[in-house]
């Protein structure tokens, strides 16, 4: 079987001896798909077919109407066997769609899964040629000649399998990072909890009430929150920060501060006896600033853990080095001033990043006058208002004069659906919030005006239209439609003017109100940017992470073992976060629960013998695959294959031309575009035709 | 319905040719209207000229005297939260409609000066004696003390074609 042989002259009764497939002489099976009118309402497959039946190597060349079908791939399998092909081209979509559909198809024949070549002639030939059909089709015939030219060079790789650490980390103890251990640690996982504040809980224990139902927000988040802390499977390391992930899917090693809040929490029961003896008022930031805290504090009575937290910024020791009153106080001797940040290291297999949201803050000199006008609030500023464990116990008033507003407006869409300020997307749970906080402040003052100002109202999950009118039918809620053009206070009263054009009938109306909220939209959590480049996820254009995929990966990210759950993917709501949370648990588990992880071998190899142990690779990658190591033979760089993503940034940089990525070595892209300038180069021992381009060249 | 219409997209496509690029982006939250002077006097809706434009209806947008009442002030595109040079629109608007022969004769008697005598308002006799009181000279420092310059100006709006499109503005 050495010498090549051609397609007619095959003996009939085939290879007498077991073939060793891969390594042989090149025998290529070309399938042409015509994905239904995707790729043929454009691309003359049967051109395409023909055309790479005549290329030398090829031993059989098929088209089906949809390739990835089980059909499509019962004439691959059956191919091959009857032709003895030992590499496969499939010219269909991105091998980003099917790669692996065909990798394990062609596994399934007999092959090793690397011996197949994509050829993108659906994105790249007939749906950006759609209106060049004749140019379409020579394209994708000049592609699939370079896909059987680099199938040629094609050898036969092994993936690595690796052991999978049996725990995970969730990074934000929001009720998506909540429900995402809890899952995980109900199936048997080790969890570490990572939570930058004092208290696990988020944004959600911020609020009062959730739409559409009025379920007490607190009320059936807390039972959550506490069994989370008391799960034997969960570790919370609450007031921590992420500082540095390193490793690979299965095989993380992180690095936790844990941040010095001056109380030792094996010792404070949380009785609040150094709150009240602290001096110290500072404004609540969970309570948006409008009620005072303690510089020893606990964020709200139902944190999790109830472990008092020393403000460092507002305390008077740390300010002067005296007071101290705190420590006098406490019983159980819990406060310690001396105390430090400390580094906990972390094995973990997974990560799960629920990172949430920030509220987006209003323009400092825009229309809404929200830092000019005490009386112009954010939404969920209102939620604190109207929190019975709120600082004003659920009593709303406006801040002005601590009245109760006989005269509320909403404004929706601010800081959401806004091109100038480059928040293009909708934030999916401001109406809804409007509706359902003017229903409770109807409910507690039945005579309040309220009005609304909308563009539109989406009112798109289960039991919203229902709500929508509700607060309409029975409570009697305005809504206009119109965006507020201009607020103006009167000096006296404090009292709001909006001015607005109610656009279903043309007309322009001035309108006072007492109090105005601001439905402000959710933007990305200020602390994600940093967790974003230290597990080195993508974003997409809302800022928000990028998923891997819109709609059949919506948990994954681009990085094997790293999952998205709540907010920190995209605005959504309550149930939207428990389900993606859900989702990432799971995602995670099917990753765990396998105890080995398959790594691609498309990476990186390094001839020893040509490295010079410069370190540029080291420099230049992205994800810290090469190190440099010291051998028998001087120094020199390796690469730790779980590590490397195959990307080639460091093959271009090597001086030495010392590195190879896989399946992209230069002989086998040099094939591709000797192929692509008409074939300079013979193919089994026998010369292509030279096309008229290459013999000028 | 008596006066159902049917968008036109070509005219759409002409507007945003013309400098009115960002005329889709719309979504008639009505934010320009309510910020806008001329709507507090008159019954003109910029929102609706904008929709008119985008959905094409060349007849009901060029010939119209809405089209004149914009001041040209800039409050609704600064406003707009999606970015609509409104403008812009308006500017690319009247363009069109001057080629058409549609101009507001408040508008073309304002061009005609400038095309004349390069400036938008006359040199009056109060205005000259109100110069002199204060120590200024009677004609100020330009076009107008300038016969020469004068002269190019006219010339100018002749070469241009401004003047033609100026006097036929008006029919």
């Amino acid at each position: 079987m050495s010498s090549p042989e051609p397609l007619e002259e095959r003996a009939p009764e085939g290879p007498k001896t077991p073939p060793a497939k891969d390594s042989m002489t090149p025998r290529i099976g070309v399938f042409v798909c015509h994905c239904g009118s995707n790729i043929a309402g454009t691309v003359d497959v049967s051109k395409v077919r023909e055309a790479a039946e005549k290329v030398p190597g090829v031993v059989v060349a098929k088209e089906n109407k949809y390739t990835c079908s089980d059909l499509g791939q019962e004439e691959i399998i059956k191919a091959v066997k009857e032709n003895d092909v030992n590499r496969v081209v499939v010219a269909a979509c991105s091998p980003r769609m099917h790669e692996p559909t065909f990798r394990s198809c062609i596994q399934e024949a007999g092959l090793n899964p690397y011996m197949l070549q994509m050829v993108n002639v659906r994105e790249q030939c007939s749906w950006v040629h759609s209106k060049e059909k004749d140019r379409a089709t020579e394209k994708a015939v000049d592609l699939v000649r370079m896909g059987i030219a680099k199938a040629e060079k094609l050898v036969p790789l092994e993936a690595r399998e690796v052991p999978v650490e049996q725990s995970s980390l969730v990074i934000g103890g929001g009720v998506a990072g909540i429900q995402a251990a809890l899952d995980l640690a109900q199936m048997g996982f080790k969890v570490f909890v990572v939570e930058s504040e004092p208290s696990i809980g988020g944004r959600m224990a911020q609020l009062d009430k959730t739409f559409p139902t009025g379920d007490c927000a607190i009320c059936i988040l807390a039972p959550k929150m506490v069994e989370l802390a008391r799960h034997p499977n969960i570790t919370l390391l609450s007031y921590s920060e992420v500082e540095d992930v390193s490793g690979f899917i299965g095989n993380y090693s992180v690095k936790v501060r844990r941040k010095a809040r001056y109380v030792v929490e094996d010792k404070c029961v949380g009785c609040g006896v150094c709150a009240d003896a602290c001096p110290v008022k500072v404004d609540n930031k969970f309570d948006m600033g409008f009620g005072k805290r303690k510089a020893i504090y606990v964020p709200f009575p139902q944190a999790v853990p109830l472990k008092y937290t020393i403000d460092k910024d507002n305390c008077i020791h740390f300010k002067t080095g005296k007071c101290k009153a705190c420590l006098k106080a406490c019983a159980n001797e819990a406060i310690d001033h001396e105390m430090e940040d400390e580094m906990v290291e972390l094995k973990v297999g997974t990560i799960i990043c629920a990172t949430g949201f920030d509220i987006y803050v209003p323009m400092k000199r825009g229309v809404y006058k929200y830092w000019e006008y005490q009386n112009v609030i954010t939404g969920l500023e209102l939620e604190r208002l109207l929190n019975a464990s709120g600082p004003t116990g659920g009593h709303l008033i406006r801040p002005s004069d601590g009245e109760s507003p006989k005269r509320v407006a909403f404004i929706q869409c601010v800081g959401s659906r806004n091109k100038k300020i480059g928040n293009d997307y909708c934030s999916r749970v401001c109406c809804m919030y409007s509706m359902k906080n003017a229903q409770i402040i109807k409910e507690h003052e039945p005579d309040t005006e309220i009005a609304v100002y909308y563009n539109d109202i989406r009112a798109f999950g289960k039991g919203f239209e229902e709500l929508y009118h509700r607060v309409r039918e029975e409570y009697g809620i305005e809504f206009i439609r119109g965006r507020p053009a201009k607020l103006s206070e009167d000096s006296e009263t404090n009292s709001i003017t909006i001015r607005a054009e109610e656009t279903l009938l043309n007309k322009i109306t001035e309108r006072e109100f007492d109090l105005i909220v601001l439905s402000t939209g959710l933007q990305p959590s200020e602390g994600s940017k940093r967790i974003g480049k230290i597990l080195s996820l993508s974003l997409s254009p809302d800022g928000f992470f990028q998923e891997a995929h819109p709609k059949l990966r919506p948990v994954d990210t681009a990085v094997d073992g790293i999952y998205l759950a709540g907010c920190a993917q995209g605005p959504k709501d309550i149930p939207d976060s428990v389900a993606q949370a859900k989702a990432a648990a799971a995602s995670a588990a099917s990753i765990m629960a396998g105890k080995k992880v398959k790594i691609e071998p498309l990476t990186a190899s390094i001839n020893e013998e040509l490295c010079i142990g410069c370190g540029l690779c080291v420099e230049m990658c992205p994800y810290g695959a090469p190190e440099i190591v010291e051998t028998d033979n001087g120094t020199k760089a390796k690469v730790v294959e779980a590590l490397c993503h195959g990307c080639g940034t460091c093959v271009a940089a090597c001086p030495q031309k010392a590195i190879t990525a896989n399946q992209f070595t230069d002989e086998q892209i040099a094939s591709e575009i000797v192929s692509a300038l008409g074939g300079m180069e013979g193919t089994n021992g026998k010369a292509r035709k030279p096309a008229k381009k290459a013999e000028e060249a | 319905m008596a006066d159902a219409k049917e968008p036109k997209p070509e005219f759409t496509r002409k507007v945003i040719e013309a400098g009115g690029a960002t005329v889709n982006l719309c979504f008639q939250c009505g934010t320009c209207t309510g910020s806008c002077p001329s709507g507090r006097q008159t019954a003109f809706r910029i929102r609706k000229l904008v929709r008119r434009a985008q959905l094409g209806f060349e007849e009901d947008v060029l010939p119209s005297e809405d089209l004149w009442l914009c001041t040209t002030c800039f409050t609704c595109y600064e406003r707009c939260p999606r970015g609509v040079e409104i403008v812009d629109i308006v500017m690319a608007l009247r363009n069109m409609a001057v080629r058409q022969g549609h101009m507001a004769e408040p508008h073309r008697k304002v061009a005609e000066l400038i095309s004349k005598t390069g400036h938008l308002v006359t040199l009056r006799d109060q205005d000259k004696a109100l110069r002199g009181k204060l120590g200024l000279d009677e004609t100020p420092p330009t076009v107008f003390s300038d016969s020469k310059a004068q002269e190019e100006v006219v010339k100018i709006a002749s070469l241009c074609g401004f003047d033609k499109l100026v006097a036929e503005g008006g029919k």
